[in-house]
C-alpha cells in the first residue's frame, strides 16, 4: 500500500504545463477548486462540518465536554486536536495510530485554532483549578485528493463556529454556541518548475517537494506556518505565499463561513 | 423474472431459468442463471452475458498493455500495470540484447512502456515483452487512464470508434487493455484527444454514441477554426 | 436491564417513541459512488446513523505473507469515529470494533467470489460517522453496495438488519433508546434468496419469540434488499435515460 511510482511521462507534463502556465484541471496558479462546506452533519456532535474541496473531503466533528484543566493553567479550557487517515480515504493510508503526516496536520489545524485565539480559553472555565470544558477537535479524512491541510482547517473551524456547549446535559446551565472569536483560515502552496502552486491536487502534491501552509486570521496576521517536505523555498515565494494567503482566506471566510 | 436485454442488473439477479445460456459474468444454482456483477445484462448468440460497469484489469496472454517502471530487481522490469497483479519484463524480452548493468540505463524507473502480455501462469506471475516493433518505451505524449471495463467501447464493433478517433483526432492513439490509452500529437489536440476519451468513458453504456462522439469532433474542430 | 425507578414507555398508542410501527424500518438513504480514491463506495443513512463504506480491491496484499494461492483475501476494518458518539470515543480500534469487523467480513465473503483473484486482497473500509444502534447493519448494507460498485463479483448482494424486543414486544430496527434499554437484540444479515450469512443474538428471548424476531428482521433485509437494488440501478438510468442498443453489444462482442 505504498505509494506508486509516478509516470515520468505525467510528471514531465505537469512541468510542461506550469512552464506554460498552465494546470492540468485548467486552473491558474493561485487558484482554489470548488469548496462545499456543510455544517452540523453529525447532530450528535456538539459541532461539525463535511468540507469539499475539489474532490478531498474531510469531516470534522467537535465534542465537548467537562474535564480536568491542565495543572500549569489551572484556569483555562483544554483543546484537544485530532486527524485520522482512515484507509477509506486513500490507497496509501494504512490502518493504524497517526503517522507523522497525521499527527503533522493535526498539529497545524490545533495551531491555527489556538494561536489565532479563536477560541477564548479562559471563558471554558468551570470551576477553576477543577473543572474546565474540554474541547475535542476530530478531523475525519474522508477521500485524500490533495489538499488535506487547507480543508481540515477550513472544517475545523467550520465546526467550530456552529459548535454548541452542551452545559445543560451537565447540569451546568443551558447550553449555549462555543463563543469563537476569530476565523483561522489556511492556504497551502506547493513548489515545482519555479513556480508556485495553490491547492494542490493529489498528483501536484506528488511533483512537488516543498509544501507550506500559512494560516492568517480575520484581520490578515498570521498566526501559523509550516513547511513542509524535503525541497527548498525562496523568501520571495514565501512572502508572495503569505500575500496570497491573505487574499485567498479573507474570499474564503466570506464565501462559506458567513464572515 | 428474467432481465431484459441490456439492461442494468445487480449481483444476483436472475437472466434466464436455461442454464444452457449461462455466459460469461453469470453462474448457475438451482437451474436459474444469474448475474455475478453490477453491470449490463446482454443476449448474444444463444447465451446470456453481464458486461461489467466496473472492476479491475486481470492480464490475459496477448493483451496490450501500457505500464510505469516500479523497481528494477535482478533481471526483471517490475511494471505497474493498473491492476492487481504487477508485469515482469525480463532483460531478454527487448527488442535487442543488453546487459544486466546497463538496465537502468536503457529504462529506468518511472519509465512507461507499450508492452505485450506474453503469459500468465497459475501463480499470477505476468511476464511482458516489448520485443515487437509495435511495442516499445513511451518518451513522449500523455497517457490517459479509463476503467478497463470501458475499453471495449472505446475500441467499438470491429474497431469503428477507435478507427473513427484515429481519423478525426489529429493524433497516434494506443489503446491498452488495461485501460490506459496513449495519445501524441500537439498539445491542443491531445487536449482533444483525453476529452474525448473521458467523454466515452462516462458514456460507454448509451445508444447512439459513436455518432455523438463524431458530432462533438465535428463542432470543436470548427469551434477551432 | 430496566430498573424499577426508571421505567420507560417504549409505546404510546401502538407506536414507537418515534412514531413507528413495530414491524417498520428507520427512514433510509443511499448514495453509491461517493469518493474518488476508492474503488467502489456508499454513503448510507439508517435512522440517526451515518456511515460510510469503501472497497479497494483486488489489489496487491500488504504485507505479502497474507496472500493466498488460489483466492483473494477479504478483509474488513469497522471502525467508529470519534465524534459519532454520545461521550467522544478515542480513536482506535476497541474490542468491539474487532469483533463486529469479523463478524462483518463473515457476512460478505460467501458471496464474493474470491477464487478469481487469487493473491490478492479485497479490502472493504466502514466507518461510522454517527452511532444510533445498528452501526454494523447499516455498515454491511453500504458495504455490499460499495463491493457492487467495485466491480466485484459477487452470487448476490446482503442485506442487514436487526430485531429487538421492547416492552415485551417484537420490534423491527431497534433504535439507541431501544436497543438500550430493551430486552433483545438481534442483527442479522442475508442473501435475498434468504441464507442468514450474520446471526448475533444478546438479551433474553423464548424460542418463540426469537422464531418472531428473525422472521421479522428477515422482512427488513428484504425491504433494505429493493433499496440497495435501486441505489445501483438508477445510477446508470440517471446518466443514460433509456436501454443500451447495438453499439452496447459493442461492449459484449469486441474481440481483440
Amino acid at each position: 500500500m505504498s505509494d506508486v511510482v509516478m509516470a515520468e511521462i505525467r510528471k514531465d507534463y505537469l512541468y510542461h504545463l506550469v512552464l506554460k502556465g498552465e494546470r492540468a484541471d485548467g486552473r491558474v496558479f493561485d487558484e482554489y477548486r470548488d469548496i462545499d462546506v456543510e455544517t452540523g452533519p453529525i447532530r450528535k456532535a456538539d459541532g461539525s462540518a463535511r468540507v469539499r474541496l475539489g474532490k478531498t473531503q474531510v469531516m470534522v466533528g467537535v465534542k465537548i465536554q467537562p474535564g480536568e484543566p491542565f495543572s500549569d493553567t489551572p484556569n483555562k479550557g483544554v483543546i484537544i486536536t485530532n486527524a485520522e487517515l482512515v484507509p477509506l480515504a486513500s490507497p496509501n493510508f494504512e490502518p493504524g495510530p497517526p503517522n507523522e503526516f497525521g499527527i503533522e496536520l493535526a498539529r497545524v489545524v490545533d495551531r491555527g485554532v489556538r494561536e489565532s485565539g479563536a477560541i477564548d480559553l479562559e471563558a471554558l472555565c468551570i470551576t477553576p483549578g477543577e473543572k474546565v470544558w474540554i474541547v475535542f477537535i476530530d478531523v475525519h479524512i474522508l477521500d485524500d485528493c490533495g489538499n488535506l491541510m487547507d480543508a481540515s482547517s477550513l472544517g475545523a473551524i467550520a465546526a467550530l463556529m456552529t459548535a454548541k456547549v452542551p452545559a445543560a446535559q451537565y447540569n451546568l446551565g443551558e447550553d449555549y454556541p462555543l463563543p469563537v472569536k476569530d476565523v483561522p483560515v489556511a492556504t497551502t502552496a506547493v513548489e515545482f518548475g519555479g513556480a508556485t502552486i495553490f491547492d494542490p491536487d493529489t498528483d501536484e502534491e506528488s511533483v512537488a517537494d516543498t509544501k507550506l501552509t500559512v494560516i492568517t486570521t480575520a484581520d490578515g496576521s498570521v498566526c501559523g506556518m509550516q513547511k513542509s517536505g524535503p525541497g527548498f523555498i525562496s523568501q520571495d515565494h514565501i512572502y508572495r505565499i503569505v500575500d496570497i494567503a491573505c487574499e485567498r482566506a479573507r474570499e474564503i471566510r466570506e464565501k462559506f463561513l458567513e464572515v | 423474472m428474467d432481465h431484459k436485454d441490456r439492461n442494468v442488473v445487480v449481483p444476483g439477479d436472475q437472466l434466464s431459468d436455461d442454464p444452457k445460456k449461462a455466459g460469461e459474468g453469470t453462474y448457475v444454482k438451482d437451474g436459474r442463471v444469474r448475474s455475478l456483477l453490477y453491470g449490463m445484462a446482454s443476449s448474444y448468440k444463444d447465451k446470456v452475458r453481464v458486461i461489467p460497469l466496473a472492476g479491475k484489469y486481470v492480464p490475459s496472454p496477448g493483451d496490450t498493455v501500457i505500464g510505469t517502471v516500479q523497481d528494477i530487481v535482478f533481471s526483471n522490469w517490475i511494471i505497474n500495470i493498473n491492476s492487481p497483479y504487477e508485469g515482469l519484463l525480463h532483460i531478454s524480452e527487448l527488442p535487442r540484447k543488453i546487459e544486466m548493468n546497463e538496465m537502468s540505463k536503457y529504462l529506468r524507473i518511472g519509465s512507461s512502456v507499450m508492452a505485450r502480455v506474453k503469459d500468465v501462469d497459475s501463480t499470477m506471475k505476468v511476464e511482458l515483452t516489448i520485443n515487437d516493433r509495435r511495442l516499445g518505451i513511451l518518451t513522449r505524449g500523455r497517457v490517459a487512464e479509463i476503467s478497463p471495463t470501458r475499453v471495449p467501447r472505446l475500441i467499438g464493433k470491429g474497431g469503428s470508434m477507435i478507427n473513427m478517433l484515429k481519423k478525426e483526432l489529429n493524433c497516434n492513439l494506443f489503446v491498452g487493455q488495461n485501460g490506459r490509452i496513449w495519445v501524441d500529437g500537439n498539445d491542443d489536440d491531445m487536449d482533444l484527444a483525453l476529452k474525448t476519451i473521458l467523454i466515452i468513458e462516462k458514456e460507454a453504456h448509451t445508444t447512439g454514441l459513436t455518432d455523438r462522439i463524431m458530432e462533438f469532433l465535428r463542432s470543436e474542430k470548427e469551434a477551432r477554426s | 436491564m430496566i430498573g424499577m425507578e426508571d421505567k420507560v414507555s417504549f409505546f404510546k398508542d401502538g407506536l414507537r417513541l418515534d412514531g413507528r410501527r413495530p414491524d417498520e424500518l428507520r427512514p433510509i438513504k443511499m448514495e453509491v459512488g461517493v469518493l474518488a480514491r476508492a474503488d467502489g463506495s456508499c454513503y448510507m443513512e439508517m435512522g440517526d446513523n451515518r456511515v460510510i463504506a469503501a472497497v479497494y480491491g483486488p489489489r496487491e496484499v500488504h504485507p505479502r505473507h497474507l496472500q493466498e494461492a488460489t483466492r483473494a483475501i477479504v478483509r474488513y476494518r469497522y471502525n467508529m469515529a470519534s465524534f459519532s458518539v454520545e461521550e467522544r470515543k478515542r480513536p482506535g480500534p476497541d474490542r468491539r470494533s474487532y469483533e463486529v469487523s469479523k463478524v462483518s467480513r463473515e457476512a460478505l465473503e460467501p458471496v464474493i467470489l474470491t477464487s478469481y483473484f487469487p493473491k490478492s486482497v479485497v479490502d472493504i473500509f466502514v466507518e461510522v460517522l454517527q452511532a444510533d444502534a445498528g452501526t454494523r447493519t447499516a455498515g454491511i448494507n453500504a458495504a455490499s453496495v460499495a463491493l457492487a460498485d467495485a466491480g466485484i463479483p459477487m452470487k448476490s448482494l446482503i442485506s442487514s438488519c436487526a430485531a429487538g424486543k421492547v416492552d415485551g414486544e417484537i420490534v423491527l430496527d431497534p433504535m439507541k433508546i431501544e436497543d438500550n434499554l430493551g430486552e433483545a437484540d438481534v442483527p442479522i444479515a442475508m442473501t435475498p434468496g434468504g441464507d442468514i450469512t450474520l446471526l448475533q443474538m444478546d438479551g433474553r428471548l423464548t424460542p418463540e419469540e426469537f422464531r418472531r424476531a428473525l422472521e421479522l428482521a428477515k422482512t427488513g433485509c428484504q425491504q433494505i434488499y429493493e433499496i440497495q437494488r435501486k441505489v445501483l440501478i438508477d445510477r446508470y438510468s440517471s446518466i443514460s435515460g433509456s436501454e443500451c442498443s447495438d453499439e452496447a453489444s459493442a461492449l459484449a462482442e469486441e474481440e481483440i
